[in-house]
């Protein structure tokens, strides 16, 4: 039997180097988080999340079919987002900009320069009193009622309802385009470039930022909500094709009846009518590279580019993409997104884009409304 | 923390008791609890060494003005130790995400989904997850954060998941299980030990490694651990793992089960953390040295995992 404090000498050693290995896995620890902490944005996402984030969307693919349901447990979606639906659109105004498309120029509907349709608006901004905010009506007296003082003003900053969720963060302040008040002015074409007061812009540039600015000197702004405009937006002068809704729905016409699922975490049984994405694509296919290879994404934007979403070329190819015309048995109303909305049960919703105005092919990743506010860029279910 | 490779036989020698007497004990041990010796041992530390003086006194030999039998025991083996303390920062940000993201449903007219996060009866809500001053408060806002929820639950699940996964592993491979998984006699024993936590009681059971208390909570929080990562898989893809979303009963079900296995996570780290202030310094010392002191005269830990 060892003497006692011979084993409590033992003990002494023993606690006196574990607690110090112990400290320094502490350290490392904190260090750990402060590195993914500090590390630099990429879109308002520290970098490594956002690899995560990435590598997470290939490590589980969009490969399976969403379950679907019986009608009768389908609802009308509640409405979640306004931006690119703000003005009611005139029907007869509307054309579908499809760009990259396999010989475009010997298709009925090419024209030289897509970015010169005019979309018209009805003039009063669109009545729309619903659910579309996240200070709740009845509830003034809550914690969104408090934040309302730091939303942005005005009748757009009511109806900006979910990119509270990214942008009143803590790195929003470090977000060039999204101050509040006036921030969706400050990125019109009228504005300086992105990188705000950054370093000064070679003549070049400045050149072609003048020459651009010429081009759209009538259009109306684009990119006035919180992520600006997209860096993926077209140039002018981009050829392509504009179809009318009788060109989109000759493709066959599929129903479907699956789960909306919102990032903001309600979700809903929906019952949606339109065309296969698949169908419109084999009917309107990418033009290969100089490669010889097909582009890797498709690009979406409302018509006048408030709202944007990129996906891959093969997420398209779901055989559930639904370019959407229906809704609970009855054709789209504005604000889901008339006459053509996205309808993607692989995806949440941000991704649904609604009313879209351009389908473009491209190599180049695209610009993604909330993937630049932080969010995923897959969202993928 | 320091090599494990030298000690367990080191700590062979040094603790190994003598007398047949005691390895007997050790082998009683299990069934010796019915006779919860009253001064035996409180729940997991804190010992109180002189008592034991009395009862064994014959091999004594007087140290520091009084007598004791010390043995140093090897109660938790190094990999235990580090990913016990590896998984409690990534369980922390886990929890701390997971509230940036489900904050979000709050900040929503609809308040849809939030209905059903509620201790209540029917129509009577006696609390409702949560209560605004839960989001803001002088200590932390949790509101608009939950792109950052989102990247870092989305990192750390890794983290969480394969520290879990080797930590299975490493008790099965090591058999330390055995000190864990609950036993015929366990809810027994741990309903007496919650009455001496009440004082409605005086006198533990006998224990080796744990008693049937710590045995049933320990293992029910690693089925709890591999729960949340089986309804959070189900949450996070529930297009691409529709069937687990089905079987744990849809999409908004498997929310409220991942949202109540968080509850239960806070809750057991409520009682953990109170009942290793309670248990004392040698017992928490144990879980980062590995080693606890105890009266030579206890059923030996090492003695009782040899024979796994």
């Amino acid at each position: 039997m060892k003497h006692a404090d011979e084993v409590k000498r033992e003990s002494g050693r023993r606690t006196r180097r574990s607690f110090l290995v112990g400290a320094a896995g502490v350290v490392g620890g904190y260090e750990f988080y402060r590195w993914i902490d500090r590390a630099n944005g990429d879109q308002l996402l520290p970098y490594p999340l956002r690899k995560a984030l990435n590598l997470n969307g290939k490590v589980f693919g969009e490969g399976a079919l969403a379950p679907t349901y019986d009608v009768s447990k389908s609802v009308e979606l509640r409405i979640n987002g306004n931006y690119g639906l703000k003005q009611d659109l005139v029907p007869e105004s509307y054309r579908l900009q499809v760009v990259g498309v396999e010989g475009a120029e010997k298709r009925p509907g090419y024209v030289a320069d897509v970015t010169a349709w005019d979309y018209k608006y009805v003039a009063e901004r669109a009545k729309y009193e619903g659910h579309d905010t996240k200070v709740a009506p009845k509830d003034a007296g809550g914690p969104a009622a408090g934040q309302a003082t730091q939303k942005p003003g005005g009748n757009a900053g009511s109806a900006k309802d979910m990119n509270k969720g990214a942008a009143t963060g803590d790195k929003t302040q470090a977000m060039p385009v999204a101050k509040p008040d006036g921030g969706a002015q400050a990125v019109g074409p009228d504005a300086p470039p992105k990188e705000g007061p950054g370093p000064q812009m070679t003549p070049e540039f400045e050149k072609a930022f003048a020459a651009y600015r010429e081009a759209r000197k009538d259009k109306p702004e684009r990119g006035q909500e919180e992520a600006g405009e997209s860096d993926s937006t077209l140039d002018p002068n981009t050829p392509g094709l504009l179809l009318t809704m009788e060109d989109v729905l000759k493709l066959p016409k599929q129903e479907l009846v699956t789960q909306f699922k919102c990032i903001e975490g309600w979700s809903e049984i929906v019952h949606w009518g339109g065309v296969r994405l698949r169908d419109f694509i084999a009917a309107y296919p990418p033009a290969r590279n100089d490669k010889g290879e097909l582009p890797k994404y498709v690009y979406m934007e409302t018509p006048n580019g408030d709202y944007y979403t990129g996906y891959e070329l093969s997420e398209c190819m779901h055989p559930q993409s639904l370019l959407a015309t229906e809704m609970a048995g009855k054709p789209l109303a504005q604000m889901h997104g008339a006459p053509l909305r996205l309808h993607m049960p692989i995806k949440y919703g941000y991704k649904q884009i609604k009313r879209i105005g351009l389908i473009a092919y491209t190599d180049t990743k695209p610009d993604d409304y909330w993937t630049k506010l932080g969010y995923d860029w897959y969202a993928g279910l | 923390m320091e090599q494990e490779a030298e000690t367990p036989e080191q700590g062979q020698q040094e603790q190994k008791p003598s007398t047949g007497a005691e390895i007997e004990a050790g082998q009683e041990a299990d069934a010796a609890v019915e006779h919860a010796v009253g001064e035996v041992l409180p729940i997991a530390g804190a010992l109180p060494v002189l008592n034991l003086v009395e009862a064994e006194p014959a091999h004594k030999e007087p140290v520091d003005g009084c007598e004791e039998s010390l043995a140093l025991e090897r109660k938790h083996p190094l990999a235990i130790r580090w990913m016990h303390w590896v998984n409690f920062p990534v369980l922390f940000t886990m929890i701390w995400s997971g509230l940036l993201i489900y904050w979000n449903d709050s900040d929503n007219a609809y308040k849809h989904p939030h209905e059903v996060y509620r201790v209540g009866v029917g129509s009577l809500t006696l609390f409702r997850f949560f209560p605004d001053w839960f989001y803001t408060n002088r200590l932390w806002d949790v509101r608009y954060k939950v792109t950052t929820g989102l990247g870092y639950h989305f990192f750390f699940m890794w983290l969480f998941a394969i520290n879990g996964v080797l930590y299975v592993a490493y008790l099965l491979w090591s058999r330390e299980w055995k000190f864990m998984v609950p036993q015929r006699k366990s809810l027994k024993e741990a309903i007496q030990v919650t009455l001496v936590d009440l004082h409605l009681r005086k006198g533990l059971p006998r224990q080796t490694k744990y008693n049937g208390a710590q045995r049933i909570a320990y293992s029910s929080v690693i089925v709890m651990g591999l729960g949340s990562l089986v309804t959070g898989l189900a949450i996070y893809k529930p297009t691409e793992a529709h069937w687990l979303t089905t079987v744990l009963g849809g999409y908004e079900m498997a929310r409220w089960e991942h949202f109540w296995l968080t509850i239960g996570f806070c809750a057991f780290f409520l009682v953990h953390v109170g009942q290793v202030v309670l248990a004392g310094w040698n017992n928490f010392r144990s879980m980062v040295s590995g080693y606890e002191l105890r009266p030579a005269e206890e059923p030996s830990i090492e003695a009782k995992r040899r024979k796994f």
